[in-house]
């Protein structure tokens, strides 16, 4: 396993759930795109080698992406990431359908980029039905079940939590979907990739959200994957699910995403997926093993409570709540040595509880002292023994002050 | 959030961190009048919403021997009260905070948002002032 590009100065850095950091090999690929006097072309002129060479790389990108998650290559749609890919889901197949259904189901632990498009199309007028996991932060495919209405066109659920790692069981909620028959399906899989299986033909979804920087790719490219599968219910159709497009000027991607292709960002994100695809497995193995000496040092502190499922969980992630200690301090305490992601956006006097672990039933104040922790391919032994030392002289200290 | 040097490094010595009162009962609401002469005990605000403090003092022929706080609070508050603790102890006990909560919050550049935890910081220390004086 090589070495962090990081600094062994700086904080030890267990926010890989945030972002990763960019792989060398990554970078070097980009870098030659780059620099490269053949690929700068834009791929859209086909008509000369400079435009025809950039094409290629972006069709082998495409080609790489659609591998290492089961999908047909012109299933693929490039955009900027996937908060852009969650907005041309929902609000695509929003205004294609809005003649056959107004309501949508989503969940209430959904990251932003899915919550607020759903807000978004609350204030147009639409209807939705926002689920709520049980206290393990899993949804029961019951709970679609009932939640679906003869006018629903759309659910959107993500594989993988951003905030406690939980899987959901993506294929059970697809055939729920599929038994309603009108309504499709749209995941996000941000957090998924590289870190449990994705597997969208046989998953069933109709459409998945993807980011390259989430996977040891760069900021600024991401994915939506379009199924050509057609829903029962639309059966008469041409093709599978449709999108009305939200950006217009080029016609690229099918008409449905306009824009000049960032060649060297797009090649980047193929070769991020394709690394993740062949190292998934070892380096899931060897990340879970981190995780679990992480959650041994940190459970024999004392006073620490683990948020959500402890076995349908990714292996790079651990979201803990620590009792009797305030979230900010905690945060301010640690963040000089330890780089985390607090449970709670307290930087301000609001101090906004995460909303995921309030509708897990977590109280205001552990949802505050909650830390994930999201290790990642370049996370050492080391890295975990530093956390586990630092937060062992932290929380008691803490502790001690408060009076807990 | 970013934090003065002032405010990291108080938040992070803590100095005066403690109680003076090891078997009492404490409170977390309001002033509690002790049985050990002359120490006092005054708290302010509530765990479950995010903010408490709690001063001890000792006093002695008008003067503040010496001054422990407990904070379950944020690095300002945390750092503003260890300050009034260290500012107080060895002086002549006096009703007020050693600086106005404006000045506090000036001198450790606490944002405007977080005023209302630099009031909850003078009830305690208030509240053990009247404990004293009662």
């Amino acid at each position: 396993m090589s070495e962090s590009p990081a600094s062994s100065e700086l904080p030890v850095y267990l926010d890989n759930a945030a972002t990763t950091p960019v792989d060398p090999r990554v970078a070097a690929r980009m870098a030659q795109v780059l620099n490269s006097d053949a690929e700068f072309g834009n791929p859209a002129s086909s008509s000369h080698g400079y435009g025809n060479s950039a094409a290629a790389s972006i069709e082998m990108a495409r080609a790489q992406v659609a591998a290492a998650v089961g999908a047909d290559a012109d299933e693929v749609i490039w955009t900027s990431g996937a908060t852009e890919a969650n907005n041309l889901a929902i609000f695509g197949v929003a205004r294609y359908y809005r003649d056959h259904g107004r309501h949508l189901v989503t969940a209430r632990t959904e990251h932003k980029a899915v919550l607020d498009p759903c807000a978004e199309l609350e204030r147009r007028g639409w209807k939705v039905t926002y689920l709520v996991p049980g206290e393990s932060g899993i949804i029961d495919p019951a709970q679609l079940a009932a939640a679906l209405r003869p006018d629903t066109v759309l659910v959107s659920l993500m594989h993988v939590n951003n905030e406690i790692g939980v899987v959901q069981d993506i294929a059970a909620m697809a055939e729920v979907c599929a038994r309603h028959g009108q309504a499709w399906l749209h995941v996000d899989a941000a957090q998924a990739v590289g870190k449990c299986s994705v597997d969208f033909a046989g998953c069933g979804a109709h459409l998945m959200s993807l980011s390259a920087h989430k996977v040891y790719g760069p900021k600024g490219a991401g994915a939506l994957l379009t199924s050509k599968r057609r829903a029962r219910m639309h059966a008469g159709a041409r093709a599978g699910v449709q999108l009305t497009a939200l950006q217009f000027g080029g016609g690229q991607e099918r008409g449905l995403r306009s824009g000049t292709l960032a060649t060297h960002q797009i090649v980047g994100m193929g070769l991020a997926f394709q690394l993740a695809d062949e190292m998934s497995g070892a380096e899931g193995r060897r990340i879970a093993d981190l995780r679990d000496r992480l959650w041994r040092g940190v459970a024999a502190i004392g006073g620490a409570l683990r948020n959500g499922d402890a076995q349908r969980v990714v292996p790079n992630l651990l979201n803990v709540s620590f009792e009797g200690v305030e979230g900010e301090s905690l945060l301010a305490a640690i963040s000089p040595r330890i780089a985390v992601s607090t449970g709670s956006a307290c930087t301000s006097a609001t101090q906004e509880a995460s909303y995921v672990l309030r509708a897990l039933g977590r109280s205001e104040i552990l949802s505050e002292s909650s830390l994930r922790f999201s290790l990642g391919r370049f996370t050492q032994e080391r890295d975990i023994d530093t956390a586990i030392a630092v937060l062992s002289e932290i929380v008691p200290r803490l502790r001690r002050i408060a009076g807990a | 959030m970013r934090y003065s040097e002032l405010t990291r490094r108080y938040f992070e010595s803590a100095p005066h961190a403690g109680v003076l009162l090891h078997d009492a009962v404490s409170s977390c609401a309001a002033a509690l009048r002790v049985a050990t002469p002359g120490i006092f005990r005054g708290a302010a605000g509530n765990r479950e919403r995010g903010t408490w403090v709690q001063f001890d003092i000792q006093v002695q022929a008008g003067l503040c021997l010496d001054a422990r706080f407990l904070a379950f609070a944020c690095p300002h508050t945390i750092a503003v009260a260890a300050w009034v603790a260290e500012q107080a102890s060895g002086s002549e006990l006096r009703t007020a905070l050693p600086e106005p909560v404006a000045a506090l919050a000036q001198r450790f550049e606490v944002p405007a948002e977080k005023m209302g935890r630099l009031l909850i910081v003078e009830d305690a220390w208030l509240a053990a002032i009247q404990a004293a004086r009662t």
